[in-house]
């Protein structure tokens, strides 16, 4: 494997399956593989919890899904965002990454102050 | 064994199931495949290539397991929610058609609410009158407990003897079937004012010590009684709540004080509450408790018990039979009186009425429901159209059957609401209007069983006539009502055949109501005017309660009671009176045989109750009874032998001949003297009209051993001769007696009857408005439904009468189906009222007759605005229609 494997913070899966599913409907594998391609990766997750992610997602109404046909002419299930989900993904977009800004923040200063020590 | 449609649902939440795990292997397996294509383009083998992508997927088993698990989940979740949603949108539909459409939802929601209204007004009562008629624990087990003669009672009444205290006791001692006895006696009792003057009558009850347990009850102050004060004959009294807050300003001190009862001290040790209550009377508040004690024998005893739990009736009664007749010494199976152990509610004198009210009001429901009915059906035709659209646009069976529910329970719901509310009020209002030997219906709740019944009965024909509706619209395919505006004809004939016989029940069930209630306001109005054989109008009566102590012997009394009565009559106000044994409204019996001289004795095994009243000579003229034959006694003296007797007895005996001279006697022994007829009266109803009996009375000279009763005619009203009376007391009575108007009595034995004709009056006005409304409906749609018809018609030259003769003719043609069964129906059910009747007949023609005009009277006033539509049909635009 040429790139580190990502390691995911809890939460964050469901989010990155939105972020995917903005573009356009996708079937399981499609989500996984536009994931790995936009991570330059794998991701440190079994596939399989994606397809939990999913599914969870869905009892919540941020996805919906149906059954529809692949290039290949294989029956998959593809999934979309639902309004709700687009809202969602808008939101926890706007959270994570103000979050990740005062981590950042946080980080930085600490690591001016005793960079030596903590590596 | 699992019933077909439990199996079924199960199977189907299986198959459901199976669905979802499908689904999941088929989207793991299009993964596997995905990513094992993805690896051998990457240059994976194809072996390693699978076997990567499931070590990538994670350990399979497990990652099935749980993605099952959380598509299980989801699915649940979506239903849940698809559920809400689709409840919204139904919800939110329904209120829009109820909008669009507000007269036929009020009209609708009327009926409903009238219905259960009327329903649950009536099962309040009903249920607290006949359900819980005493307010003690465990009502259900609590009996009256008397005896009865075991034979020779023809008087038409039932004769009860309150058992004696000597009974009482064996039976405490003795009987197994009772987890309680309690005796008790009300009686009035003088009070002397702590400021003196003249003693006052109060009423006091006498109680067993346990009875307060009994009744669930304890004193509001002080103590109760206890078994060690009756013993040892301690004089002890607990006042009643309302005679302590009224006499004694509720004053807390008042513990420990003396009063005196009727010349015997008695010591304040407690107050009872207002709410402990005496069965069975209906004397008011009690004022003061006394203790009861069973050492007397010579007292009578009223019983009321708790039956253990899982003891019969009758098998209580065999028990107490049998410890009668071991404690009275009848070794032989023949004992005179014999236990009677009655329920409250079939002791109520309105138990019939009850029975009939709720038959009546059951009646009334019917209607409503089958009102509500067609309403539905008559809209479901108009809404054909509607529905197929829909079908087209893709709304599955159940989705419109769930929108059709909704929206009848949405209009059940709501008519509920409204219908309980009418009935909370209707309760109350019956209780206000309530007679008062009906005091006991001022407990009447809206109890828990009666709202469980109401919503019972609306959430039922919510759902029943939403399929109706269903099946209604469901018939003829989406086609076929899509392709024309009407709907097609067979439709509408089968819908109007439907409503035609739900019209017509209506009508049916209301002139049944009608003739019923006819009949009994006919017997109302015989009632009032029935000639009663005396004139009750200014007459009076009280009790002559003359002091034992001051006249000890019988002649003191008697010459005390001649005083008294002379100075009565010298009152201005007073132009006659006489004393007698008892007064109208109550009765006297002598127990034997009736014997007249010259014919067959009764068999000497044999013994009735025959009426004798002992009276004073000027008893007849007080009374104003016409003397068909002879004179008043002559002779008053027990020697004399004298007797006058009604006319009825005396035709009975010697037809057209003079019964004067005839001799007669009531025996027991067979040696009684024999007396000599010297009058005839005039059959009087003492007991009030209605209570007509065709057996003998004998009026007899007043002896001196009776506590007697004065009758007094007088000018003015009752206060002015209470206050001149009250002058009187002082010459030697016990106490101010009580002045009754026997005009007043006699009005409150007609209350009874007057009250349930009017409530049966008030649901048959109910029943026939709803059967108007539903004639009007059925009417009303079929113009609109011959709007071309009748427009061709015209256009063909018909008259306006023709048109409106049409219209009228059907409806009226409806009607008269409907009374030809009501009428038959009444034939039958008047025997439910039977008893109620007085002067009118089952078979009554008056009462048949007069509900028919009344019916169809209704049906033509439902008819006019029909007819007025048809009439006001232009042919042009009718016909150019569609």
């Amino acid at each position: 494997m040429p790139s580190p494997r990502l390691p995911l913070l809890k939460g964050t899966l469901d989010l990155l399956v939105l972020r995917a599913l903005s573009w356009s409907p996708m079937h399981g594998f499609e989500i996984v593989a536009w994931l790995e391609r936009a991570a330059n990766g794998s991701l440190d997750v079994d596939d399989s919890a994606l397809y939990q992610a999913v599914y969870r997602l869905e009892a919540r109404h941020l996805l919906a899904a149906d059954w529809g046909v692949t290039e290949n002419n294989r029956r998959a299930r593809y999934y979309k965002l639902t309004a709700a989900g687009r809202a969602h993904l808008r939101a926890e977009t706007r959270n994570w990454l103000a979050y990740a800004d005062t981590v950042t923040t946080i980080l930085t200063i600490a690591t001016g102050a005793r960079s030596a020590e903590s590596t | 064994v699992i019933r077909a449609g439990v199996r079924r649902a199960f199977r189907l939440a299986l198959r459901r199931r199976d669905r979802w795990e499908r689904e999941v292997e088929e989207e793991i397996k299009l993964h596997l495949a995905l990513r094992a294509e993805q690896l051998v383009a990457q240059g994976f083998s194809p072996d390693a290539a699978s076997a990567e992508a499931i070590r990538r997927f994670g350990p399979l088993d497990d990652a099935r397991a749980r993605l099952i698990d959380s598509a299980g989940h989801r699915e649940e979740q979506m239903q849940r929610t698809e559920f809400l949603s689709d409840l919204r949108q139904d919800l939110a539909f329904a209120l829009h058609t109820m909008r669009r459409q507000r007269g036929w939802t009020a009209i609708t929601i009327l009926t409903f609410a009238l219905g259960i209204g009327a329903t649950t007004a009536v099962f309040s009562v009903v249920s607290s009158l006949l359900l819980h008629p005493l307010p003690y624990p465990h009502a259900d087990r609590i009996v009256y407990v008397e005896q009865e003669p075991s034979e020779g009672n023809n008087t038409g009444i039932q004769v009860t003897i309150t058992p004696s205290a000597s009974v009482v006791r064996a039976w405490q001692a003795g009987a197994r079937s009772f987890d309680a006895l309690e005796g008790m006696r009300i009686s009035p009792r003088s009070l002397r004012p702590r400021g003196g003057g003249e003693p006052e009558s109060i009423v006091s009850a006498e109680i067993f010590p346990t009875f307060m347990t009994f009744a669930g009850e304890r004193p509001l102050l002080g103590r109760t009684f206890t078994a060690s004060d009756i013993e040892r004959g301690e004089r002890t009294v607990l006042l009643g709540e309302s005679f302590w807050r009224t006499r004694f300003g509720a004053d807390s001190a008042v513990l420990g004080r003396a009063i005196t009862l009727s010349d015997t001290t008695y010591q304040v040790i407690g107050v009872m509450r207002a709410s402990l209550r005496i069965p069975g009377f209906s004397t008011g508040p009690t004022d003061v408790w006394l203790p009861l004690d069973v050492r007397d024998d010579k007292l009578g005893i009223s019983l009321i018990g708790r039956l253990r739990p899982g003891a019969t009736p009758a098998a209580a009664m065999r028990e107490l039979d049998s410890l009668f007749a071991r404690s009275a010494g009848f070794t032989d199976r023949k004992i005179p009186f014999r236990a009677r152990i009655t329920t409250p509610a079939r002791r109520l004198e309105f138990y019939d009425s009850l029975v009939m009210l709720t038959v009546a009001v059951a009646l009334v429901l019917l209607v409503a429901c089958a009102n509500v009915a067609h309403l539905l059906i008559a809209r479901s035709a108009t809404r054909h159209r509607e529905m197929a659209i829909r079908a087209a646009l893709g709304a599955g069976r159940t989705r419109l059957l769930r929108q059709l529910l909704t929206e009848s329970l949405m209009l059940a719901a709501v008519g509920t609401l409204i219908g309980v509310t009418m009935g909370w009020a209707g309760m109350r209002g019956l209780v206000a209007l309530r007679p008062a030997s009906l005091d006991a219906l001022d407990a009447a709740r809206l109890d828990s069983t009666t709202l469980a019944i109401a919503v019972a009965v609306a959430a039922l024909s919510g759902i029943a006539f939403g399929i109706v509706g269903l099946l209604q619209s469901a018939r003829g395919t989406t086609h076929d009502s899509l392709k024309s505006g009407a709907p097609t004809t067979s439709q509408s004939r089968s819908t109007h055949r439907a409503r035609a016989v739900l019209v017509v029940s209506e009508m049916a069930l209301s002139a049944t109501l009608l003739v019923g209630a006819t009949m009994l306001v006919r017997s109302v109005i015989n009632l009032q005017r029935s000639d009663l054989g005396f004139e009750p109008k200014g007459l009076y009566y009280l009790p002559l309660s003359i002091s034992r102590d001051r006249f000890p012997t019988a002649a003191a009394r008697a010459g005390f009671a001649a005083e008294y009565m002379a100075r009565l009559r010298a009152l201005p106000a007073v132009r006659a009176a006489a004393m007698a044994r008892v007064e109208p409204g109550a009765r006297s019996f002598s127990v034997g045989r009736l014997e007249v001289q010259g014919e067959t004795p009764p068999p000497s095994s044999s013994s009735s109750f025959i009426d004798v009243n002992q009276v004073e000579a000027g008893y007849f003229g007080t009374m104003r009874m016409a003397i068909r034959e002879g004179a008043t006694f002559s002779d008053t003296s027990a020697g004399g032998g004298q007797v006058i007797v009604n006319a009825r007895f005396a035709r009975a005996h010697w037809g057209n001949r003079s019964a004067l001279g005839r001799r007669i006697r009531v025996t027991q022994q067979g040696n009684e003297p024999w007396l000599t007829i010297v009058g005839v009266v005039s059959d009087a109803s003492t007991n009030g009209p209605g209570a007509e009996s065709s057996a003998p009375i004998l009026y007899t000279p007043l002896d001196d051993s009776a506590r007697p009763k004065v009758l007094i005619r007088a000018d003015g009203d009752i206060g002015a001769l209470a206050a001149a009376l009250a002058p009187l007391t002082s010459l030697g009575l016990e106490r101010t007696p009580r002045i009754e108007s026997v005009e007043r009595r006699i009005a409150r034995a007609l209350a009874a009857p007057r009250f349930v004709t009017v409530l049966l009056t008030v649901f048959t006005v109910l029943a026939l408005l709803l059967a108007g409304i539903g004639l009007y409906g059925v009417m009303a749609h079929s113009v609109t439904q011959q709007t071309r018809e009748i427009g061709i018609r015209v256009a063909l030259g018909a008259s306006g009468a023709q048109i409106a003769r049409r219209v009228v003719g059907r409806g009226v043609a409806l009607a008269a189906a409907g009374a030809a069964l009501g009428v038959f129906g009444a034939s039958v059910g008047t025997k439910l009222i039977e008893g109620e009747l007085y002067g009118v007949t089952r078979s009554d023609l008056v009462s048949f007759v007069a509900a028919g005009v009344v019916l169809l009277g209704a049906a033509l006033a439902a008819c006019v605005v029909p007819a007025r539509r048809a009439l006001a049909v232009d042919p042009a635009t009718a016909i150019r229609a569609d």
